[in-house]
């Protein structure tokens, strides 16, 4: 027999109520369009202004018509008793990729899974569009409005938990593309869209069988981009101003679309977790003057002087580091700085509201979405005030996605979402009693975790793993910790190989990429690992410059 | 040579909290100051950063630190000309020419191995790019100012440079042919060459366009401008001599081509690395101008790198080349003086010579030499104070400073280590560190014995 929540229990109960309004509602909006409700005898948190300890919200054709202590339920409303519930404006997720199909996984690019870092370029689909210059993962045209799907557990789990909106990103390339704002109810991607496009989106994250192969030619790749859509730009404008005696220029889709990012109107999300990360974030935004916004920020704080500075905000995870596993007798113990990191990771929130550093919660590839307000109680604890933490979900989004006209608060005239709890929103005992969504209740189904029904049931590669290299003569074990958000990996290296911090690593379908310093040979050489996750191992060939390639198995330490 | 590798894995322990302190005097010591000679009960004066007097019975301020240094050394720091510690990512090695990247855009300050270098008496290190292409990228000369953000290590006037890579790693002699996937060109030595011609070729090209365009513009708004290519531009640089070429190369053949063809471009090869054959050829390395950058006595982990010998850094010394020794390794990085010390053996340098290879000898390599190399008023106060003779094994670094400030104390760093083991048994209590419930949690875990000489990594990562 399964262990059930008591949690579940009532969400169970509030799904089967709200099933029989959702019924009625359905006969009642073939017959008219406008639909009225009324929440009345609530606290009302409406962000914008003090808190209404007992008020009424009335919400009508998708909007919110009146909110306060003295409106009175009009007579065509929906009543529904708020006694003892307390009314949010819809949460926001401001980093997703929510409704964003995932790649199937396919045959290896590399042919086999070995040496594609050696190798000559691969023939790459471009899965962009037609007719782009650029291959797939440097693709600014990518618009992830074109692929969103409307339904999907993931999508339901986060309403269940009171998110209504979401940011979402296409998951994969170094210009990954361009973003759009959701509404997490709809029958179809355009009634979802809120506002599209949001941003453009970049990833430090090389790209697999082809330049940029490296985080250093990452930057590179990123920085000529940006200079030929400068020039992309001045082109046309001298052409268009005398076309007479000029030869034409040709015409590039992939740097049409860095031309806003460019010319500065369009924001440029980037990936950036560690204080270098942000810090290289940051130069690029200066050299190139764009619109920087930061996603991930676990150590925002530590450069949160430069972030006000340069007024770029932060799309702050919520996916809090922890130790997933406990230490095996045999291994090394874990270093101060992973120690650290853990527990410091907790205080950025608060560290942000008191630089006075603008940013926003995201849920960052959280496997299990219901963890989301446990992290977020648990950096309430370690400095940051409840009422920043109902901002950083609500009116901070809005404001940095450019919606806060549309979004964020609780007055007349915004997008009826709404997030009802009983209790308040951070206690780890409150439940969602209901969820509008453009001013719709909608379903609450218990949320599941992410990777159980996920198709194909992809697990992560977080935890740690024994590491097996072969190469040349020498075989060498060591012991490998791996955390995953998405399709971004991290994760440290410790044994005889030496130690260290892996990097541009990435997992895409079910393919696992890394680079890592190692002890060879008395050279500190650079090695690539590239292999295939099936179960519970990892399989899959190292290369290094000026070595034979060798091979190398990983096996979870506690398998699945 | 096990026991220094220890004694310096034991240093690295903990951090040491950066001090500036404006002036500084060092009494009483041994000063190796490479140019002028080695001179007995000297005292060396830091004032803002550069070493303000050399001499003795100096006089300093009423508030200046003044150490004691009776029966210690003094030596400049240690430059070491081939590292690639502190980057996040070494090797583009898609393409055949990654000119485009930047070292600088992946360094990172908090690399442990930092600290260990500076526990080794090393100030300077030139970050390369790696060899697996025969033009890679471009190179960053910083300071260890460990505990400083990224852009802070970069060395202020240093000439920019670049990765060149000759031979086996380029043609990738080891990578086996695969059904199905092209083999990235060049796959020969002579590939290799056509594929450096070929790129000095199209940067001549590139410069000629820029100039017609600089020149049309002038009278004709409506030019439209060539393509900035960033492949391009730094070769552009080397052909206008504003930038280094350091040239990874083992074998006679490769080492002569690269000659000829920078002469038939008109540009100079500042350094050949490794450049284990280089013996063989010292006369035209030396007449070509350019300097090497070797191990001392480290060869045979391949085929081109058979034919070297111990003498090599004597030979090319003597035919007038200038010649450092380098690490290409975090762990050899520690040791660089004993490095240094092995061209004594080998070869009969004199000790000045021998303490130029890991000091001036670099600096002139890396066009840094009227800042750092030696113990000069003016200089920059990169200096460290051993407790012995730097060529002795049983010599260690007691404090190595930075522009005047201490980046490694020894004292410092041992002193903190109580302090750091309650703070480790704090974090290990917190709620983020606690494994998940699940039974018992096992004991402290066991620290593996060491099964591999130099293999055994200290695992206090050092936060700055």
């Amino acid at each position: 027999m399964p262990k059930v929540h008591p949690r579940r229990i009532v969400a169970l109960f509030c799904t089967v109520a709200l099933a029989a309004v959702c019924a009625v509602r359905e006969t009642h909006a073939q017959r008219t369009a406008v639909e009225t409700y009324a929440i009345t005898n609530a606290r009302i948190v409406t962000v914008s202004g003090p808190i209404i300890d007992r008020g009424t919200v009335v919400i009508r054709n998708g909007l919110i018509a009146a909110a306060g202590a003295n409106v009175s339920p009009p007579p065509d409303a929906r009543v529904i008793d708020g006694s003892g519930l307390t009314v949010y404006p819809g949460l926001i997720d401001s980093y997703t990729n929510l409704a964003v199909p995932e790649p199937s996984p396919g045959p290896s690019p590399a042919g086999g899974g070995g040496g594609g870092f050696f190798l000559a370029q691969q023939q790459r689909p471009a899965t962009g569009g037609p007719n782009s210059t650029q291959p797939a993962g440097l693709q600014p045209e990518v618009m992830v409005e074109d692929v969103i799907r409307p339904s999907g557990t993931e999508i339901e789990s986060s309403r269940s938990i009171g998110i209504t909106t979401a940011l979402t990103a296409p998951r994969s390339g170094v210009w990954m593309g361009q973003s759009a704002l959701i509404n997490l109810a709809g029958d179809t991607p355009q009634q979802m869209i809120v506002r599209s496009p949001v941003a453009m989106h970049v990833s430090f994250t090389p790209l697999r069988g082809g330049y940029p192969g490296s985080l250093m030619g990452v930057f590179s790749a990123l920085r000529q981009m940006m200079l030929d859509a400068q020039r992309y730009r001045e082109s046309m404008q001298i052409y268009e101003r005398n076309p007479r005696g000029l030869r034409r220029p040709e015409v590039d889709r992939s740097l049409a679309a860095l031309v806003p990012v460019v010319a500065g109107q369009m924001p440029v999300v980037m990936l950036a977790n560690t204080e270098r990360e942000i810090s290289r974030a940051l130069d690029l935004a200066a050299e190139f003057k764009l619109r920087l916004i930061i996603a991930g920020g676990r150590e925002s704080d530590r450069v949160a002087d430069r972030l006000k500075q340069q007024n770029v905000p932060v799309l702050l995870s919520l996916n809090l580091p922890r130790r997933t596993t406990a230490a095996m007798p045999e291994a090394d113990p874990e270093t101060m700085r992973v120690l650290r990191s853990r527990v410091e990771a907790q205080q950025t929130a608060g560290k942000l509201a008191k630089a006075g550093v603008r940013f926003a919660f995201q849920s960052g590839s959280l496997a299990n979405i219901s963890d989301l307000m446990l992290n977020a109680s648990r950096v309430i604890e370690n400095g940051l005030s409840s009422a920043d933490a109902v901002r950083a979900f609500t009116i901070w989004p809005a404001e940095i996605l450019g919606v806060s006209n549309q979004l964020g608060s609780i007055e007349a005239g915004k997008i009826a979402n709404l997030t009802v709890t009983r209790g308040d929103l951070f206690d780890r005992n409150r439940t969602v009693a209901h969820v509008f969504i453009d001013g719709r209740p909608v379903d609450l189904r218990p949320p599941t975790d992410r990777q159980g029904d996920r198709p194909g049931g992809r697990p992560s590669l977080s935890g740690p793993w024994s590491l097996n290299v072969k190469l040349g003569p020498e075989e060498k074990t060591a012991a490998l910790t791996l955390q995953q958000e998405g399709e971004r990996v991290t994760g440290s290296i410790a044994g005889s190989l030496g130690a260290g911090e892996i990097s541009n690593a990435s997992m895409t379908a079910d393919e696992v990429r890394f680079t890592v310093s190692l002890q060879i040979e008395g050279q500190t050489k650079e090695a690539t690992f590239t292999g295939t996750l099936s179960g519970n191992e990892i399989r899959g060939a190292v290369t290094v410059v000026g070595a034979a390639p060798g091979t190398f198995t990983a096996t979870r330490v506690r398998p699945n | 040579m096990k026991i220094l590798v220890l004694v310096v894995v034991v240093l690295m322990g903990s951090a040491v909290q950066a001090q500036t302190v404006s002036e500084t005097l060092i009494r009483n010591a041994t000063v190796l100051t490479v140019t002028r000679g080695t001179l007995t009960n000297t005292d060396v004066l830091i004032r803002n950063g550069k070493i303000a007097a050399v001499g003795k019975n100096l006089n300093a301020s009423a508030n200046a630190r003044v150490i004691d240094a009776t029966g210690k050394f003094v030596m400049p720091g240690i430059i070491d000309c081939h590292s690639h510690s502190m980057l996040d990512a070494t090797n583009e090695g898609t393409l055949a020419v990654t000119s485009m990247v930047r070292t600088q855009d992946v360094l990172d300050p908090t690399d442990g191995n930092l600290y260990r270098a500076l526990a080794g008496g090393v100030t300077t290190l030139n970050l390369l790019h790696g060899s697996a292409n025969p033009i890679g990228g471009l190179n960053s000369v910083v300071k260890l100012k460990y505990g400083r953000s990224a852009s802070e290590f970069l060395f202020p006037g240093a000439m920019p440079g670049i990765k060149f890579a000759l031979g086996e790693n380029v043609k990738r002699s080891s990578t086996p042919n695969q059904p199905g996937v092209t083999r990235r060109y060049p796959n020969t030595r002579m590939g290799v060459e056509e594929v450096i011609r070929d790129a000095f070729t199209r940067a001549r090209d590139y410069k000629r366009a820029w100039d017609e365009y600089r020149a049309a513009s002038a009278k004709d708004k409506n030019v439209i401008p060539p393509r900035r290519d960033l492949q391009l531009e730094p070769l552009v640089e080397i052909l206008e001599g504003r930038r280094y070429v350091h040239a990874h190369c083992y074998i006679v053949s490769e080492i002569l081509m690269l000659i000829n063809l920078a002469d038939e471009f008109g540009f100079k090869i500042k350094t050949f690395q490794h450049v284990l054959e280089g013996y063989k050829v010292a006369k035209e390395i030396a007449a070509h101008g350019a300097g090497a950058s070797i191990f001392a006595d480290s060869w045979g982990y391949k085929i081109e790198a058979y034919d070297a010998i111990p003498y090599a850094a004597a030979i090319m010394t003597r035919a007038g080349v200038v010649v450092s020794m380098n690490s290409d390794s975090d762990e050899r990085a520690r040791r660089l003086n004993i490095e240094a010390a092995k061209a004594m053996h080998w070869g009969d340098l004199t000790e000045e010579q021998a303490l130029k290879t890991i000091t001036l000898n670099p600096a002139i390599q890396l066009g840094i030499q009227e800042r750092v190399g030696s113990i000069e008023v003016g200089k920059d106060a990169d200096v460290a104070i051993w407790n012995g003779h730097p060529f002795s094994v049983y010599s260690r670094v007691e404090t190595t400073f930075i522009d005047g400030t201490v980046f490694f104390d020894r004292q410092q760093d041992l002193a903190r280590r109580s302090e750091r083991a309650k703070e480790r048994a704090t974090l290990e209590q917190a709620d983020p560190n606690k494994p998940p419930a699940r039974g018992q949690s096992p004991a402290t875990p066991r620290r593996r014995p060491p099964t591999h000489e130099g293999g055994e990594i200290e695992q206090e990562e050092e936060r700055p």
